[in-house]
């Protein structure tokens, strides 16, 4: 019997064609090691150089005078990231589960417009607003809402909270919104035929079935957060502060690159842990 | 080509031939400053276009490095890169650094000695002109002018303000968050502040400013420190030292530590209310020169020396730097008073008049006291 299936190709410059698709990631990846990994690897070993060799004087340094520092970027973050998580759930499901189509409309349209301002730009208005004498304090006086005694400055690290929410909560509402908006709407109308409250059904259905998406936009905006240094130096000029300013002094003022790096690599430490539980738990999940 | 064009071109080059060298050539004049917008505003709205009339074909581009000691670091980074790469000449024509650089500078001969020709070299005979904290510069600086750091406060709220220290702290203890100053990240305002409070409640102010440097003398410094971690906690922190003179205007704070020249000059901009007004401790506040250098292998070097022997001429720093910048001389005064009238010059020592500027101005530490106390207040301070 005469095998039906046809012979193979034969494999005519088979070696070119396997290496094309190097050849096509090569620039990728060359800017990749060359922009990013190669002064990376610098950073991290400029951490641990010293006038006379390795040393763990800049490490050392960096906890002994910017421990506070550190504690004081993280809880900023961690508060401003959970802020951002809860106004994306509030705003995404407003957009999935409201009713009234008109301020549906209005919502969608508005919540996007912080995106497109710069870190620096919303400090410097941050400033003119919420300063002691700012827009916000003189408009609650002059409509009576408040005497003027109870005035006070935000330009602190409620200042800095307020900054980080106001412009990053569009970008993670974004990638929320468009999750569930591309939701499957027959669970949320079954859910909703059997009487379940929008609550209900946001907390129950909505949001388990978005939660990669919310961790995704969380994760960016904390490694974004953690890596501006504009707005903690505009809005306040209070100690403790975020490293971002402890990193730029050092190199600025006192051209002391050894512990400005150190400080680098703990950042860099903090956002690949948070990168790196985000990782593991997707993980979890594909393998499920 | 006729033989009338070729007669006019041949009378053109022969009269551009004629013309004295400096005025044929075309330069580009590159000055580096470091320091708040008032020192860029200084050298692109007076002090280049001046240069320019006088100096035809020559361009004066200024460029602001940013306030306080970083300025003066990224003019350093700079020269060292282009050292490192073992540039011919540097893209730095002349630069206006603080003392503390300017003492870096020249012992890792960075900069060119130009005093001794400059024209105007012998009319800054001051201390400044041949230290700086504590480093020899003699013949590598000029020094532009002087500034003085006081506490302006506002005279509705305060009617008497505190002329020391301990009575500054006081104040502040019974008035919570009314004293701002700028800590040490935000300009030397609030870093000469520090350093106020340090010669104040440390126990000697005069090694501090003549040195040598000792650890030991740091580690003394740590129950002011303490004390001014105490201070710290009635005080409001400030973004700058345009960030003291705003809240001041705004009424948010009441006092504060300023440089006098911004003071003066925010007043006559009218961006701060004309009733503030300044006083200076008596333990003292420190001031500070900054310093025209030229870098060692600078292009346009012979162009660099004539503009600062125009920018420390007399009739320059009468009108220049008196008159429309509100800063002390940074050459001898009796040569610059010569061109000022009584009401310019009186103006000058309204708040604070000569004698208490006498009694109260201060240098800076000595260069690494400067770094170690910076740090010193990180440690105790700040944690």
């Amino acid at each position: 019997m005469r095998d039906a299936t046809p012979a193979p190709a034969p494999r005519t410059g088979a070696g070119a064609s396997s290496l094309f698709p190097y050849l096509l990631l090569a620039p990728a990846l060359f800017v990749v090691g060359a922009f990013f990994v190669l002064p990376l690897g610098f950073s991290v070993v400029g951490a641990f150089e010293g006038n006379e060799g390795p040393t763990l004087d800049n490490l050392g340094r960096a906890f002994g005078l910017y421990r506070t520092d550190l504690l004081f970027t993280l809880l900023i973050v961690a508060a401003s990231t959970a802020l951002i998580g809860l106004g994306a759930i509030a705003i995404g499901g407003y957009l999935t589960l409201g009713r009234n189509a008109k301020a549906r409309r209005i919502l969608a349209a508005m919540y996007r417009w912080p995106l497109f301002i710069p870190f620096i730009v919303a400090a410097q208005a941050m400033r003119g607003f919420i300063g002691q004498n700012g827009l916000m304090n003189n408009t609650l006086i002059w409509i009576g809402l408040m005497p003027p005694e109870w005035a006070q400055s935000f330009l602190d690290w409620r200042g800095i909270v307020i900054t980080f929410v106001w412009k990053q909560l569009p970008f993670a509402t974004l990638l929320v919104a468009g999750a569930m908006a591309a939701l499957d709407r027959a669970g949320i109308e079954a859910a909703q035929n059997l009487g379940a409250s929008r609550m209900r059904i946001l907390l129950g259905i909505v949001i388990p079935q978005v939660a990669r998406n919310i961790m995704v936009a969380l994760v960016l905006s904390f490694v974004t957060m953690m890596s501006v240094l504009s707005v903690p130096l505009m809005i306040s000029g209070q100690s403790p502060t975020m490293l971002t300013v402890a990193m730029a002094w050092r190199i600025n003022a006192l051209g002391d690159y050894g512990t400005a790096n150190a400080l680098g690599l703990v950042a860099c430490i903090a956002s690949g842990l948070v990168a790196w539980a985000w990782l593991r738990q997707s993980a979890r999940e594909a393998a499920r | 080509m006729d033989r009338r064009s070729l007669l006019l071109a041949t009378a053109a080059i022969a009269g551009a031939g004629a013309l004295p060298a400096h005025a044929q050539q075309r330069v580009t004049l590159n000055v580096l400053t470091a320091g708040d917008q008032n020192m860029v505003d200084y050298i692109t709205d007076y002090l280049g276009p001046l240069f320019q009339r006088q100096n035809p074909g020559v361009t004066v581009r200024a460029i602001g490095t940013g306030p306080g000691d970083a300025g003066s670091q990224r003019i350093w980074e700079r020269l060292e890169a282009q050292r490192r790469a073992n540039a011919q000449s540097v893209d730095v024509d002349v630069a206006v650094v603080h003392q503390n650089m300017a003492g870096r500078m020249v012992a890792e001969g960075l900069l060119a000695r130009f005093r001794e020709q400059a024209a105007t070299g012998n009319l800054a005979t001051s201390a400044v002109t041949r230290n700086a904290l504590g480093q020899n510069v003699d013949g590598f600086v000029m020094p532009m002018f002087n500034s003085q750091v006081a506490i302006a406060f506002n005279p509705a709220r305060v009617p008497n303000p505190p002329t020391s220290f301990e009575a500054l702290e006081q104040w502040a203890r019974q008035n919570p968050r009314r004293f701002g100053y700028n800590g040490i990240r935000g300009g030397m305002s609030g870093v000469g502040f520090v350093f106020g409070w340090a010669y104040a409640f440390g126990p000697d102010q005069r090694r501090l400013i003549e040195g040598p440097f000792d650890a030991e003398a740091v580690a003394a410094l740590t129950p002011a420190l303490q004390r001014l971690r105490e201070f710290n906690r009635n005080v409001v922190i400030t973004g700058g030292n345009a960030g003291t003179l705003d809240a001041l205007n705004r009424g948010e704070i009441d006092m504060g530590p300023v440089w006098m020249d911004m003071f003066y000059t925010w007043q006559a901009e009218g961006r701060l209310s004309p009733n503030m007004r300044l006083v200076l401790p008596e333990s003292g506040l420190p001031g500070q020169p900054m310093y025209y250098v030229i870098p060692a292998r600078a292009a346009n070097a012979d162009v660099a020396r004539r503009f600062i022997e125009l920018a420390t001429s007399p009739p320059v720093q009468a009108e220049g730097i008196v008159r429309r910048f509100n800063w002390l001389p940074g050459i001898d005064a009796q040569h610059v008073q010569a061109h000022l009238d009584q009401q310019t010059w009186n103006r000058l020592f309204r708040d604070v008049p000569p004698d208490v500027l006498a009694r109260g101005a201060r240098p800076m530490p000595q260069a690494d006291f400067m770094r170690a106390i910076q740090e010193a207040y990180e440690r105790v301070v700040l944690n």
